[in-house]
């Protein structure tokens, strides 16, 4: 194995010196690529006025990545969380219950505790993921607040198919294993995709099933479980031309997963054993209708019904009777309207929908009982290009909610051109994200642990109401009266960046962020029983901010041969935390024991953040060969308090930051047949603590087969 | 139970004097009391420990008290849980005061936001509260972040909150101040990468150092 990585070294150093240089086709740039997210129309990524990012296709083939976590987790920016219900994605220093993920412009649903576990996205036959930093509820509403993922799937309706194995494995206890070794801990992959054009009818279809043997360590155990799952994901697109002006279009998509988690705990001695067993069921269909009126309007209407059901059981083999069981179910629906207005110099789009969100839950006070909030939205926007160098963007969104208060979400974003080489950008907007199920209708009461329960704020104010006629409240605390209004959490954001293209083979690009949340929800204590357990709920209490920049090279060295790299810097703060430390409130307690006040330089801020993280990328291209070296640097983060002062300090438990190294390379033998052999986490770096579903270094081979 | 009682008085008093000469005579008329300079330290004094059932559902304790006369340095028999000996109970993260519901005496209670060294007496207008009812109306308010610690969720610790210092007025009247400095055998917290059974195991003992009043 170690001669495979000097191997591919030697590719990537030795062959820049024999690359022959070729000016004239550098200059296809990536700023000529068309995105859709930013504005909801097709731009050229040379106009967004907001930060924005496109994956293609080729770099996720390129990268070996088969779900959404593998591919997010190589940008700049984006830190891959695992806060125990699945990985997701903080942005801009926002946790990842702030970023929309869409698919197709619509958004997936079922989130585990504000969680869309990344792992359940396939990457296969997508076309691109983009990716729009900064507040984005002005054109996509609740959850746009730190930004925007969109995962375009590949459409096109050439006549191919393929058919793609893989095949990995790894061995978190040993330094280079053999494929043979009994503890490998492998991974799978069969994919198909399908496309052709009958008429004016297109179809597109495509299938994809993963197998891992995925490693899981419980948090402060150190026990180690290797977590079989299976994924699968299936995924039809069929486009009808009803005439030239006129076309329909369906999206069908169907991802299955089972997990299996087995584990035996010891408590003091005694042993008690379960079988973990989850499944997520994942549906969306998507038909739509577009029609161009003519050269100046274009209008479709767009319909959507997602499905999601998330259910995990636990069986205990010491306790055959008692099962655990934890089921959520949520529907969305949406029947929405936007119309494009293309005049001289300016371009408008409006727009309307309907949504229907609905859930129910084991977790809420029934599982029969089905929850319904409906959604009236309307936005609009409009782009003013006054000359070549200037674009501006004005937008406004209102969201109605049935069951909570309304949300206004404005922006306002500026592009100039100062010349061929520079641009600058800036843009200020509001995001939100609406109270989610959990906060209104949980209920919760954890009898292990002594009784105590947590009410969605909907739900704590009719069950205190009724503990109160029957006296078995105790006391209400300065918290309950603000259950009664449960608002959306509101942020601020001002994005100010912009682009430097240097003899189009070094780019720059820069962007400064900051945002300032308000109405953080957090959970509370409002009563406590004459029992003496207490009840919480969640409540807007917090406030807080965050801010950095980014900053980003790409350079390509020859025709051939091109280096990228990222940083981001992420400086978060609790409002209320950083006001009682400048009025002197709060202490620490240094190792030795001393307690002495607690300085404003020593204060870290939110949890979970590296201040500091990285990537370096190189590739080399030609016809028939590619290779690629990535490497991924985090900083340490901060994880909890323990110091007792209720707040992070540098005084408290924090991970080590770490260096991740992927390798990857494939060779295209004939027109048919194509390879790749990678290696993910080739330094085998592994903390049990802190990165529990890192996987150990894997190595995989791929083939793939064309028929045309 | 183990208990060592180490007495820092005189080298703390010389700091404490040499820093603020004047602080205890200055405004006397502003305190009800002021503090003693001499500082007594009481280690792992176990509150609650037995641990009677360990499933499922995590450590259950007995629920009993561990009691503590502050005038006389020494931990007080349960047998004497009734009389006016004790000045301070403990049980789990729960501090009870020696009256009203919780004892015959007149003891009573408060926490103060601030450092130890510089809480030199108990000011005229505190407010000194006693148990109303337990656990939730204590004079030392019980719950994480409400009065002297916080729990954290993630970590199953439980941490004295720094520059919280109880001030308890003892069964006779006398007034102490209390720092809570450590809930766990030896002094030491464990490290929050340790197990749950290895944190239970260590659990509910507590170091804290004490000032009475003159």
């Amino acid at each position: 194995m170690r001669k495979i990585l000097s191997f591919l070294l030697f590719i990537i150093f030795v062959k820049q010196g024999i690359a022959q240089k070729d000016s004239s086709v550098l200059k296809q740039s990536t700023l000529d690529e068309i995105v859709v997210t930013s504005t909801r129309t097709e731009t050229k990524l040379s106009n967004v006025a907001v930060p924005t990012t496109i994956i293609n296709q080729k770099t996720i083939q390129q990268a070996g990545s088969l779900r959404l976590k593998d591919i997010l987790q190589e940008q700049a920016g984006l830190n891959i969380i695992n806060n125990g219900f699945g990985q997701g994605v903080q942005m801009q220093g926002l946790s990842s219950d702030y970023t929309i993920i869409l698919l197709n412009g619509q958004p997936l649903v079922g989130r585990t505790s504000g969680v869309l576990d990344l792992n359940r996205i396939g990457i296969n036959n997508i076309k691109k993921i983009e990716i729009v930093k900064g507040p984005s509820s002005s054109l996509y509403g609740s959850e746009a607040m730190a930004g925007v993922i969109n995962i375009i799937t590949d459409n096109n309706f050439k006549s191919t198919s393929e058919i793609g194995i893989r095949y990995g494995f790894g061995n978190a206890e040993k330094n280079w294993i053999l494929p043979a070794d009994k503890a490998a801990a492998k991974n799978f992959d069969f994919n198909f995709s399908g496309a052709t054009q009958i008429n004016k009818t297109g179809i597109h279809f495509s299938s994809d099933a993963y197998y891992v043997d995925a490693v899981s360590i419980r948090p402060y155990s150190s026990q180690l479980a290797v977590q079989p799952i299976w994924r699968l994901t299936n995924q039809l697109i069929l486009n009808q031309k009803l005439s030239a002006r006129t076309s329909i279009d369906l999206n069908i998509r169907n991802s299955y997963d089972y997990l299996k988690q087995d584990f035996a705990v010891s408590n003091l001695g005694a042993v008690s054993t379960s079988y973990g067993r989850e499944t997520n069921n994942d549906l969306n269909i998507y038909p739509s209708i577009t029609h161009v009126f003519n050269s100046k309007i274009k209008s479709s209407l767009k319909l959507y019904a997602t499905k999601y059901s998330g259910i995990q059981k636990l069986y205990f083999v010491e306790k055959p009777d008692s099962t655990y069981s934890d089921e959520f179910y949520q529907n969305y629906y949406r029947v929405e309207n936007q119309t494009d207005f293309n005049f001289k110099k300016n371009r408008l789009t409006v727009g309307a929908g309907y949504n229907i969100d609905e859930a129910r839950s084991s977790r809420y006070d029934n599982v029969s009982s089905n929850k319904q909030n409906t959604i009236v939205s309307l936005f609009t926007q409009n782009e003013w290009n006054p000359s070549e160098k200037l674009t501006v963007i004005a937008g406004l969104r209102y969201d109605n909610n049935k069951l909570f208060a309304s949300a206004f979400s404005p922006k306002l974003a500026i592009r100039y051109k100062i010349n061929d080489i520079i641009s600058l950008n800036a843009s200020i907007g509001r995001g939100f994200k609406a109270p989610d199920f959990r906060q209104l209708f949980l209920n919760f009461t954890n009898n292990a642990a002594g009784g105590y329960s947590v009410f969605g704020s909907i739900d704590a104010i009719k069950i205190i109401q009724q503990l109160q006629q029957l006296g078995l409240i105790n006391q209400l605390t300065s918290d309950y009266i603000k259950l009664s209004s449960l608002k959306p959490e509101f942020s601020t954001g001002i994005n100010i960046g912009g682009n430097v293209n240097l003899h189009n083979n070094l780019t720059f690009n820069f962007n400064l962020f900051r945002n300032d949340i308000e109405n953080l929800i957090d959970v509370k204590q409002v009563a406590s029983r004459t029992s003496g357990t207490q009840i919480f709920s969640y409540i807007n209490v917090k406030r807080a901010y965050t801010q950095g920049f980014e900053l980003e090279a790409t350079s390509k060295i020859n025709q051939q041969l091109s280096f990228s790299t990222g940083y981001q810097l992420i400086i978060t703060a609790d409002k209320d935390e950083l006001e009682n430390i400048r009025n002197g409130k709060v202490y620490t307690r240094d190792l030795d024991g001393t307690v002495r006040l607690l300085k404003e330089s020593e204060y870290i801020g939110l949890s979970n953040r590296s201040k500091h993280m990285g990537n370096v990328k190189l590739t080399y291209n030609n016809n028939k060969f590619f290779a690629t070296g990535r490497l991924i640097y985090k900083s340490h983060w901060y994880l909890n308090d323990i110091n007792g002062n209720g707040l992070l300090d540098n005084n408290d438990e924090s991970s080590k930051g770490f260096l991740l190294l992927n390798f990857s390379a494939g060779k295209q033998i004939n027109d048919f047949l194509s390879v790749k052999i990678g290696i993910d986490n080739a330094t085998n770096y592994q903390d049990k603590n802190y990165l529990p579903s890192l996987q150990c270094r894997t190595i995989y081979f791929s083939t793939n087969i064309k028929f045309k | 139970m183990k208990k060592t009682i180490l007495i820092l008085g005189i080298a703390t008093a010389f700091i404490f004097s040499s820093c603020e000469p004047n602080n205890n005579t200055t405004a006397p008329d502003s305190y009800i009391a002021t503090f003693n300079s001499r500082i007594d330290t009481v280690r792992d004094f176990a509150a609650d420990t037995a641990i009677i059932a360990f499933g499922a559902a995590g450590p259950q304790y007995a629920g009993k008290y561990s009691f503590y006369s502050l005038e006389n340095d020494s931990m007080v028999p349960r047998l004497d849980s009734n009389t006016t000996k004790w000045d301070i109970a403990f049980s789990g993260t729960i501090i009870l005061v020696n009256n009203t519901i919780s004892g015959p005496g007149n003891g009573g209670g408060f926490v103060y936001s601030g450092l130890y060294n510089s809480l030199t007496g108990v000011p005229k207008d505190s407010v000194i509260k006693t148990d109303v009812s337990v656990p939730n109306n204590c004079a030392i308010p019980w719950g994480s972040g409400n009065g002297w610690y916080n729990y954290s969720g993630q970590t199953y610790l439980v941490n004295p909150i720094p520059g919280r210092v109880l001030v308890i007025r003892t069964a006779s009247g006398k007034y102490a101040k209390v720092e809570i400095m450590n809930y766990y055998i030896g002094g030491v917290t464990p490290d929050a990468s340790e197990t749950l059974n290895e944190k239970v195991a260590k659990q509910r003992y507590y170091t804290f150092r004490y000032s009475l009043s003159n």
